[in-house]
């Protein structure tokens, strides 16, 4: 935890010194993006449909099925989809990123790049971490949509609501309050996610094995993570809606 | 892949049955993947009842139902699926490396050598103890993400415990209970096999270990996603 921060500090501070450069981080962008849109998109059409199916069994008591198409996709902009993108970016690019870091630290290759005067961190983390923290929110945007989609394939068949419907109340429902909340836990769960597999690829020790141990180690602590990390912005943003709003 | 489940389904009911390697691994499985469990459904029952009861307050105007549905939401949802998913990056991952890293070092072309077949050997003991490892830690995530709930309903908006439990009694049937129990069970066979597929395909090389266990884990984590929604969709039938 200690060697974590003091990581991230580190982190931090090469890239306030000199930010890396704009190709190498958008081709990490680029890298995530595309490894991960496919799993994202098919993972948040399923969650539409879960959400639609459960809030139908619920909304059905009060005769409100109108709120369908509202609630299921606040439910997903706000809670769900970060959560969801969170966990299939840590399945995916954390685990290989950890495991590509810690490949090239048993074989020796980041105390070469130290030799060759290059600082590891400016080189290698860095434009990782920018890249899973930026390619999260497109991949967000992809998986939220979907999700609609599939909420409103599922209310269609399973409710029969018809589509106009479903749609015309997710403006009403989903507040720009509800999109600001989404976007900002999208962020932290990147960067949490981004910080833990980097840390644990780069302290990576005792070969072959040592991998595959950081693999699975950042797959729990990734986990952990972003559970709590859920728990603390929900209940600061609890927090702070009482205070401005004074709810 | 039909041909492992399928395999593996077959010498699960045959004889002989190695049950000091089934505890082992349900030691593995349940008992050492309870904490994190436990600790990460304690606090997404906290989240869920801060965000049903902002929805709440937005349609109905007032968060009277919260508790009921949070338990509703517990039951049906959040308990069975975030248990299942953390032991898919915990027990999926590992088991997944170490069937991979055996598959390199050929230990598993060696065991049939010796005429031992790999799947009764590895993967059986490995199935039957996810399934009761799912078993009861859908039943232990689900009380206890209740109980968070219960506490939480109480300190964050003021429902005394009675007044949780009225609600989930008319909300709640015991038939939530059993569908969870079994969504639980589900997903925990689902987990063992699909590592273990991509471990004895594992390419060689310590990326190849790497990415078997990437593969596994996220196969596992959309697998379990579709059959929460199927049979979620099937359950529905039944209230």
């Amino acid at each position: 935890m200690g060697g974590g921060l003091l990581f991230l500090g580190d982190v931090f501070r090469v890239a306030v010194k000199k930010p890396p450069s704009l190709h190498i981080v958008s081709e990490q962008i680029w890298r995530v993006t595309t490894q991960s849109v496919s799993t994202t998109a098919m993972a948040g059409f399923f969650v539409g449909a879960i959400s639609t199916v459960q809030f139908t069994l619920q909304v059905k008591e009060f005769g409100a099925l109108g709120y369908l198409g509202g609630l299921s996709t606040s439910g997903t902009i706000r809670e769900v989809g970060p959560l969801l993108i969170a966990f299939m970016l840590s399945g995916k690019v954390g685990a290989f990123t950890s495991a590509e870091l810690g490949t090239m630290r048993v074989t020796e290759q980041i105390d070469a790049i130290r030799c060759l005067g290059a600082n590891p961190l400016q080189e290698i983390i860095l434009p990782r971490f920018l890249g899973i923290i930026v390619s999260s929110f497109f991949l967000l945007a992809a998986g939220l949509m979907m999700s609609i989609l599939g909420g409103l394939l599922m209310g269609m068949v399973f409710s029969g609501i018809n589509p106009d419907e479903y749609l015309r109340h997710i403006p009403t429902i989903v507040t720009w309050s509800s999109i600001v909340s989404g976007l900002f836990k999208c962020f932290v769960f990147a960067f949490v996610l981004a910080s833990i597999c980097t840390y644990k690829g780069y302290t990576t020790t005792g070969g072959a094995k040592g991998v595959g141990r950081s693999v699975v180690n950042t797959a729990v602590a990734t986990m952990v993570g972003i559970v709590v990390a859920d728990w603390l912005t929900s209940f600061m943003g609890e927090i702070a809606m009482r205070l401005f709003l004074g709810e | 892949m039909v041909d492992l489940v399928s395999k593996t389904i077959a010498y699960t009911v045959r004889p002989p049955y190695r049950f000091k390697d089934i505890v082992h691994q349900l030691h593995f499985v349940a008992v050492e993947s309870a904490p994190i469990v436990i600790l990460c459904v304690c606090f997404a029952a906290v989240v869920t009842i801060i965000e049903a009861s902002f929805h709440m307050k937005m349609v109905v105007q007032n968060d009277a139902l919260v508790p009921g549905f949070a338990a509703l939401l517990i039951l049906r949802e959040l308990g069975a699926v975030v248990a299942a998913l953390l032991v898919t990056s915990r027990v999926g991952a590992g088991l997944a490396a170490e069937v991979g890293s055996m598959q390199i070092t050929e230990q598993i072309d060696a065991l049939r050598m010796l005429g031992i077949n790999p799947i009764r050997f590895l993967v059986v003991p490995r199935f039957v103890a996810c399934v009761l490892g799912g078993f009861v830690l859908s039943i232990l995530a689900n009380l206890i993400c209740l109980y968070a709930a219960m506490l939480v309903s109480q300190f964050m908006l003021g429902y005394s415990p009675g007044g949780f439990l009225m609600g989930m009694r008319a909300f709640v049937d015991f038939k939530d209970l059993v569908f969870a129990v079994i969504k639980g069970t589900v997903f925990g066979a689902v987990i063992p096999l699909f590592s273990c597929y991509y471990g004895f395909r594992c390419q060689s090389g310590a990326e190849g270990v790497g990415l078997a266990t990437t593969r596994s884990v996220v196969a596992t984590s959309v697998a379990i996603i579709v059959l929460d929604f199927l049979l979620g969709w099937l359950f529905s039938y039944f209230y």
